[in-house]
């Protein structure tokens, strides 16, 4: 046996078998031995599928039919089986070619690395990872400590009334009056959701988001729930667009053009607008539900069986296309704590910087709508709707706030919280529908442009529908078993 | 540049047209890698000044010894 043939990869057996196939049909001359040619063919290569259609003929169509075959009878994706076999061999030929002295502590990163990604592991360390990173940090300290503080203590004891008197003091007209201060100023309330509520939630969040990023957790990740994303049509890839959503779903759903296929594109937006909470968003629930470990488990267990539901269903209705996935994991390392406080500064600044102004606008249609009585009218065209969902008249409030902005509906929750407005069970369902509600307007812009107007607008109403319905039975069937949260 | 995601080094000329047609580009300065798509965050220009001036301080410390 000569070396270049020692060499060879040997792939799966669907696959060996039609390279034997192809290469027997190949009689053109490529520039290439007739083994690369077929297993370019095998994957797909646009070039060479042009190349053999034109110098074989009607031998073209054989060739497609043992390449059909081919994709039928393997468990995963060619794409994937092919450098999952050459990584092996590589893996071998360098195990037995060179000796390596590995450094203190890469034998431990190592095994850490591989607990990430194992199932068994890997998912009780990514609850782990959730329940101190998210519920603890971001809904306890974030929300407990630190907006509490700039909510009761700085705007609501000090800034709010000293605006509110200085206002009444040296403005003569009402309505300028109320488009500053008073329950829907810009001031007393744009200003105030956007520094005392939203900032440092989302300042919490950054800062727990740069750690698990800057540690090189998410590529772990995306290996772990590779599995779990194929059954709804997605594959590990989609971890970057969904973890980005958690951040600002209207950039992740612009970043789901990355993925392979039309079909995961459009679970993947649909998902963003239904189930992935924004960063703020995710701030403001978390905040609501602390305290609340009973709550907080009803919430996340209904996001998460929805986001399965509706991903599986996706992946039912549209053609199958089979997604693949394959990467080679960066190293494990400490977080740098100068990086951790560089990125989540960044992100703060760009956060406030895209959201103040849009606050600021928020509370002047507010304030337009409320001159106009236009606001009225439409919290008493929504209040049925809320009704029915078993909270109180007030929360449409919030709920038309969300139409304009997630996190501006979700403050506007909050605010209705703390007054004293819910009962636990409706906390859950409030927080339940308006995490699964309509996405922002910049969101649906972007959806309309990266998935066409049809689609974007049916997935708007799905989700309308969706998410009120979704409200609705969990408050009848909380209800009905009589479940205190 | 190096993506948090997949590890790669590259240039933020080389990461730029893959934010084309985002409307929160004018806010928004990250980078997206140009393997994997995920977004990577530019190091602030005072960062960048401070990284160079204590560069500059350290050179100098060592030139002196």
């Amino acid at each position: 046996m000569s070396a270049s043939q020692a060499e060879v990869v040997t792939y799966p057996e669907p696959i060996e078998k039609a390279l034997a196939q192809i290469t027997t049909l190949l009689k053109g001359s490529y520039g290439l031995s007739p083994r690369t040619v077929a297993l370019l063919l095998l994957q797909d290569d646009p070039e060479m599928h042009d190349l053999v259609k034109e110098r074989e003929g009607s031998t073209y169509q054989t060739i497609a039919a043992i390449i059909d075959r081919t994709r039928e009878t393997l468990r995963e994706p060619v794409d994937e089986a092919v450098p999952v076999a050459r990584q092996q061999k590589i893996a071998a030929i360098a195990a037995a070619a060179v000796t390596e002295t590995a450094p203190a502590g890469a034998a431990l990163a190592d095994r850490i690395s591989r607990l990430m990604m194992n199932p068994w592991t890997g998912t009780p360390l990514l609850l782990l990872v959730l329940y101190f990173g998210l519920y603890k940090f971001v809904g306890g300290f974030g929300a407990g400590t630190v907006v509490d503080f700039l909510e009761s203590t700085v705007f609501d004891a000090h800034v709010n009334p000293w605006v509110n008197r200085l206002v009444d003091t040296y403005v003569p007209w009402a309505a300028i009056r109320e488009l500053l201060a008073h329950d829907y100023g810009i001031i007393t309330l744009g200003l105030r959701y956007a520094v005392a509520i939203v900032l440092p939630l989302v300042g919490a969040f950054f800062f727990v988001f740069a750690i698990i990023e800057d540690s090189g957790y998410l590529p772990r990740l995306a290996m772990l729930i590779d599995r779990v994303f194929k059954m709804i049509g997605l594959s590990g890839r989609a971890v970057i667009p969904m973890t980005l959503g958690f951040g600002c779903d209207t950039m992740a759903t612009l970043v789901s053009r990355i993925l392979e296929t039309r079909r995961e594109r459009i679970i993947a937006t649909l998902l963003l607008a239904l189930a992935i909470p924004c960063s703020a968003q995710l701030g403001v629930i978390l905040a609501l539900l602390a305290g609340r470990p009973a709550a907080v488990l009803v919430w996340a267990g209904v996001i998460a069986l929805v986001f399965l539901f509706v991903g599986w269903l996706a992946a039912q209705i549209l053609p199958d296309e089979r997604p693949t996935f394959y990467m080679e994991v960066p190293p494990l390392r400490l977080p740098r704590l100068t990086n951790v406080l560089i990125k989540t500064y960044t992100r703060m600044r760009m956060y406030f910087l895209e959201i103040l102004p849009l606050f600021v606008l928020a509370s002047v249609l507010i304030w337009l709508g409320e001159m106009t009585g236009l606001f009225a009218a439409l919290v008493q065209a929504v209040a049925p709707v809320v009704r029915a969902i078993g909270l109180p008249d007030q929360a449409a409030v919030a709920f038309l706030f969300g139409f304009f902005r997630r996190d501006y509906g979700a403050a506007g929750l909050y605010d209705l919280y703390t007054a004293g407005q819910f009962d636990g069970v409706q906390l859950v369902v409030a927080t339940v529908t308006l995490t699964l509600f309509v996405p922002c307007i910049a969101q649906f812009i972007v959806a309309i442009k990266e998935r066409g107007a049809r689609v974007a607008f049916g997935m708007f109403l799905f989700v309308l529908v969706f998410a009120f319905g979704t409200g609705y039975i969990l408050n009848a069937v909380l209800r009905l078993l009589g479940v205190s949260l | 540049m190096r993506c948090d995601f997949c590890g790669t080094v590259f240039t933020e000329a080389e990461a730029r047209p893959a934010c084309t047609g985002c409307p929160l580009a004018g806010v928004c300065k990250k980078r997206k890698c140009p393997r994997c798509g995920y977004e990577v965050l530019p190091e602030p220009k005072w960062v960048k000044a401070l990284k160079a001036w204590g560069g500059s301080i350290f050179a100098g410390y060592k030139a002196n010894r």
